[in-house]
C-alpha cells in the first residue's frame, strides 16, 4: 500500500479512538467507532488473497451491527433523558442494549464467536493492532457508563467468557487463535470488576495490552504462526525461547510476574463485595488458560519438540526490528512488586 | 384521514422497508427506496422540518440515489430478481407485511401500546400545529449551528468521508 495513504488511514485509526474516548457527546462517540472500523478494514486486508477479505467481511458485519445496536440504544437513551450527554444511562433498556453493543464489539461471550476467525484470517502485525487497539474505545465508553449497568448481565457475559476464553484456546495449534481466546478469556476478567471497583479495569486492560504486544512481537520476531513453527525458536534465537517461557506464564497469571497482579486486584475486589463463588469460578477457569500456555512453553523452551531432521533448521530471513521489545517484555514480567503503588489511584 | 395522515406515511415507510429488506435485485431496491426516501420526506415535513425534507430529496434521492442508480445498471445481470421471482424473496416480503399488517391492527384497536416508548392509541400519532414556529424555521438555524458551534462536527465528518474514500480505493484496488 502507498505509504503516504497507509499513514493516513492508521492515524484516522488512531483519531476514531481518540474521538470516541475524548468526546461527550453519544453522537460523536458512535461517529468514531464508525470512523474507527472503516479505516482499520483495508489494515486488516493488507496481503490481498481471500482469507483476509473474509476476515475483514466478517469483522466489518458485526462491529457495524454492534455499531447500530449503539446507536439505537443512544437514540432510546434521548428519548427518556432528553439530552445527548455521556452521563450513567437511565433507561434501563437502553443500558442493556448498549452494553450488548460494547460486549459485540469488544468480544465477550456470547458474541465472541468473531475474534478467533477473525484473527485467523490476517497476519500478525493487523491480528497486534485487532486485538490491543480495537479494545480501547469501547472499554473506555463501558467505564464511563459503568455505573449504570444490569450487574446480572454483566458478570454472565464476564464469567461465560473466561470460560469460553479457557476452554475454546485448549484445541488449538494456531498460535493467532490462541491469543484470540486469551484475548476473550482477559475481556471477561476485565468486566468482571467494571461494576465493582473500574479502575481494576483499566489496570487489567493495561497489563493485558503489554502482555499481548510482547507476545505477538516475539511471534513477529520468530516468524511464527503455529506451535510447531513457534517450537523451532531454539534453533534461531535461543534468548526468545526464555523470553516466551517468560511472558506466557506471566499471561496465565502466575506470581510473581506481572500478569498476577490483576488477577489478584480483582479476586480482592470481589471478596470485599461478599462474592466468594464468582472469583473462585473466575480463579479455577483461569487455570483453563494456564494449560494452553503451558501447552506451548512446553513445545517451545522446555523441550526440543519432535519434528524431521530437515525441519529442524528455520529460515533465516532478515532480523526484523521491534520496536521496544526489551521495556516490554520487562514490563509484562516484573511489574509486580509496584502492586502497592495502586494507591495512589482515586 | 389527514389528522392521521404521520401514521399512514410511517406504515408505507416500513412496507417499503420490507420491500427492499427481502433482498431483490439492486434495482428494485433502488426503487423502493426512492419510494421510502420521499415517504421519509413526508413524515418530517409534516414535524415541521421543510428544510430537512428537502435536503432528503434533493441530496438523498437526487445525489446519493442516483449514482447508485447508475452503479448498480453498470452491475446488473441478465434476469434481476424481483419480489415475484423467487419464493424465498416473495416469502420474507410477505412475512414482513404480515408483520407490519398485524402491528397497524394492534395499534388501531388497541388503547394502548407499549413497545420501548408508549403512545396511546392513533391520536398520539396526529401532529397539532401549535402555531407559532417563529420567524426563523428549525432547519436553517440548525445549518447555522453546525457551521458555528458545531464546526468539530463539520471536521470530523468531513475527514470521515475523505478516508471513506480512501478505504473504498484500497480495498477494491487489490494487489
Amino acid at each position: 500500500m502507498n505509504p503516504l495513504i497507509f499513514t493516513t488511514i492508521l492515524m484516522t485509526v488512531l483519531l476514531g479512538t481518540m474521538i470516541v474516548m475524548m468526546s461527550s457527546h453519544w453522537l460523536m462517540i458512535w461517529i468514531g467507532f464508525e470512523m474507527n472500523l472503516l479505516a482499520i478494514i483495508p489494515i486488516l486486508m493488507k496481503k490481498y488473497n481471500p482469507r483476509t477479505m473474509e476476515a475483514s467481511t466478517k469483522y466489518f458485519l458485526t462491529q457495524a451491527t454492534a455499531s447500530m445496536l449503539l446507536m439505537m440504544a443512544i437514540i432510546i437513551n434521548l428519548m427518556h433523558s432528553g439530552q445527548w450527554t455521556i452521563t450513567k444511562v437511565f433507561n434501563p433498556t437502553a443500558s442493556i442494549i448498549m452494553t450488548s453493543a460494547l460486549a459485540m464489539k469488544l468480544g465477550l461471550t456470547p458474541f465472541h464467536f468473531w475474534v478467533p476467525e477473525v484473527t485467523q484470517g490476517i497476519s500478525l502485525t493487523s491480528g497486534l493492532i485487532l486485538l490491543t487497539w480495537q479494545k480501547l474505545a469501547p472499554m473506555s465508553i463501558l467505564y464511563q457508563i459503568s455505573p449504570s449497568i444490569n450487574l446480572n448481565i454483566l458478570l454472565t457475559m464476564a464469567v461465560l467468557s473466561i470460560l469460553v476464553g479457557g476452554w475454546g484456546g485448549l484445541n488449538q495449534t494456531q498460535l493467532r487463535k490462541i491469543m484470540a481466546y486469551s484475548s476473550i478469556a482477559h475481556m471477561g476478567w476485565m468486566t468482571a470488576v467494571l461494576a465493582y471497583n473500574p479502575t481494576l479495569t483499566m489496570l487489567n486492560m493495561l497489563i493485558y495490552i503489554m502482555m499481548t504486544l510482547t507476545m505477538f512481537m516475539l511471534f513477529i520476531h520468530s516468524s511464527s504462526t503455529t506451535t510447531l513453527s513457534l517450537s523451532h525458536t531454539w534453533n534461531k534465537t535461543p534468548l526468545t525461547t526464555t523470553l516466551i517461557l517468560i511472558t506466557l506464564l506471566s499471561m496465565g497469571g502466575l506470581p510473581p510476574l506481572s500478569g498476577f497482579m490483576p488477577k489478584w486486584m480483582i479476586i480482592q475486589e470481589l471478596t470485599k463485595n461478599n462474592s466468594i463463588i464468582l472469583p473462585t469460578l473466575m480463579a479455577i477457569m483461569a487455570l483453563l488458560n494456564l494449560y494452553f500456555y503451558m501447552r506451548l512453553t512446553y513445545s517451545t523452551s522446555l523441550t526440543m519438540f519432535p519434528s524431521t531432521n530437515n525441519m529442524k533448521m528455520k529460515w533465516q530471513f532478515e532480523t526484523k526490528r521491534i520496536t521496544f521489545l526489551p521495556p516490554l517484555i520487562v514490563m509484562s514480567s516484573l511489574l509486580l512488586p509496584l502492586t502497592p503503588m495502586l494507591s495512589i489511584l482515586d | 384521514m389527514m389528522t392521521y395522515i404521520v401514521f399512514i406515511l410511517s406504515v408505507i415507510f416500513v412496507v417499503s422497508f420490507v420491500g427492499f429488506s427481502s433482498k431483490p435485485s439492486p434495482i428494485y431496491g433502488g426503487l423502493v427506496l426512492i419510494v421510502s426516501g420521499g415517504v421519509g420526506c413526508g413524515i418530517i415535513m409534516n414535524f415541521g422540518g421543510s428544510f430537512l425534507g428537502l435536503m432528503v430529496f434533493l441530496i438523498y434521492l437526487g445525489g446519493m440515489l442516483v449514482v447508485f442508480g447508475y452503479t448498480t445498471a453498470m452491475a446488473t445481470e441478465q434476469y434481476p430478481e424481483v419480489w415475484v421471482s423467487n419464493t424465498t424473496v416473495m416469502g420474507v416480503f410477505l412475512l414482513g407485511l404480515l408483520m407490519e399488517v398485524m402491528l397497524v391492527l394492534y395499534v388501531l384497536k388497541s388503547e394502548e401500546v407499549g413497545v420501548v416508548f408508549k403512545f396511546s392509541g392513533v391520536g398520539d400519532w396526529a401532529i397539532y400545529d401549535t402555531g407559532d414556529s417563529g420567524v426563523f424555521s428549525e432547519g436553517i438555524m440548525g445549518v447555522a449551528a453546525l457551521y458555528s458551534y458545531g464546526a468539530w462536527v463539520v471536521i470530523v465528518t468531513g475527514w470521515s468521508l475523505f478516508v471513506g474514500v480512501l478505504v473504498i480505493l484500497e480495498v477494491t484496488r487489490g494487489d
